[in-house]
């Protein structure tokens, strides 16, 4: 396969003196380009939001995981957590 | 403004004040790295000019997110954004032109002969036809394949510098020309294949 390498490079070598195409700005490029418009308030709005959604996230991330920490020690054993509501919907239906 | 007089940070800081005039400057400036970039990884279905003009509309609408620093200089964040503008373009294209032998002209079809077949001498045609065959076979591979490979074999940039106009480490680059160079390998033995096959 070295010499499909060896092949490769050589039309590699050619291809490089193709004529190098013009580079300079055609007429009207810029004008179009900023007819698109430069930096918008529409673009500045909307990094705004960005900015401020991704700090609204990071604060209610900080207060879910303050929330997590202080309910953590309850966890073990919580009477919280017992299921009661079957006993008072079936309650509730034996009395129906 | 003559080249070595350019204002670079004074011209972006105007453009960021909507001057027209500062960012007519700036899309003279940047013009030729840019079109140089869109060139070399043109979806199918695309004009250059259409490819450059999305490159600098996302240039401006993203100015104001770019911050001076020593390890990222403003033409390496220019083509970075040119770069990822480029693949995603080819990435929308989704399907690749097919390569037929018998749809290629005879320049082409005399140099896909002489990378796949036995010919033992290039043939004596001109560079614009290698440069063609160069770019269908490239355009085969993956869109980020293809980057490396066009700036590592015709524009002889060097990993690191491709590193740097990409935001690629260096051992991406590496691996990316590897990957790409097997997939070229895959390709010429396919080719192969079919060629003997339509001669038998």
């Amino acid at each position: 396969m070295k010499e499909l390498e060896r092949r490769w490079q050589l039309c590699a070598a050619r291809a490089r003196l193709a004529p190098a195409r013009s580079e300079t700005v055609p007429l009207g490029f810029a004008a179009r380009v900023l007819a698109r418009g430069l930096p918008a308030t529409d673009a500045g709005l909307e990094a705004i939001w960005e900015r401020l959604a991704i700090r609204w996230l990071a604060a209610l991330v900080g207060v879910l995981v303050i929330c997590a920490a202080l309910e953590l020690p309850n966890l073990h054993g919580a009477p919280v957590l017992k299921p009661g509501i079957e006993n008072t919907v079936s309650q509730l239906v034996w009395k129906l | 403004m003559a080249e070595g007089e350019f204002d670079l940070a004074g011209c972006l800081a105007s453009v960021l004040q909507h001057d027209d005039e500062a960012a007519r400057a700036l899309v003279e400036r940047l013009y030729p790295q840019v079109i140089r970039i869109a060139r070399g990884h043109l979806p199918q279905r695309t004009t250059e000019q259409d490819l450059a003009q999305e490159i600098f509309a996302k240039l401006f609408s993203r100015l104001q997110d770019y911050e001076p620093r020593q390890s990222v200089p403003f033409e390496h964040w220019v083509s970075r954004l040119a770069v990822r503008t480029c693949l995603d373009a080819l990435r929308a294209e989704r399907r690749r032109p097919e390569l037929r032998w018998g749809d290629l002209p005879e320049d082409q079809a005399a140099w896909l002969e002489f990378m796949v077949a036995d010919e033992s001498t290039p043939p004596d045609t001109d560079a614009a036809s290698a440069r063609e065959i160069v770019d269908l076979l490239l355009s085969q591979l993956k869109p980020e394949d293809r980057l490396v490979i066009t700036w590592l074999d015709l524009e002889q940039k060097s990993v690191r510098e491709i590193s740097q106009l990409t935001g690629w480490s260096s051992p991406l680059v590496k691996v990316r020309a590897f990957r790409a160079r097997r997939k070229l390998r895959k390709l010429a033995a396919m080719f192969r294949e079919r060629h003997l096959y339509e001669r038998a």
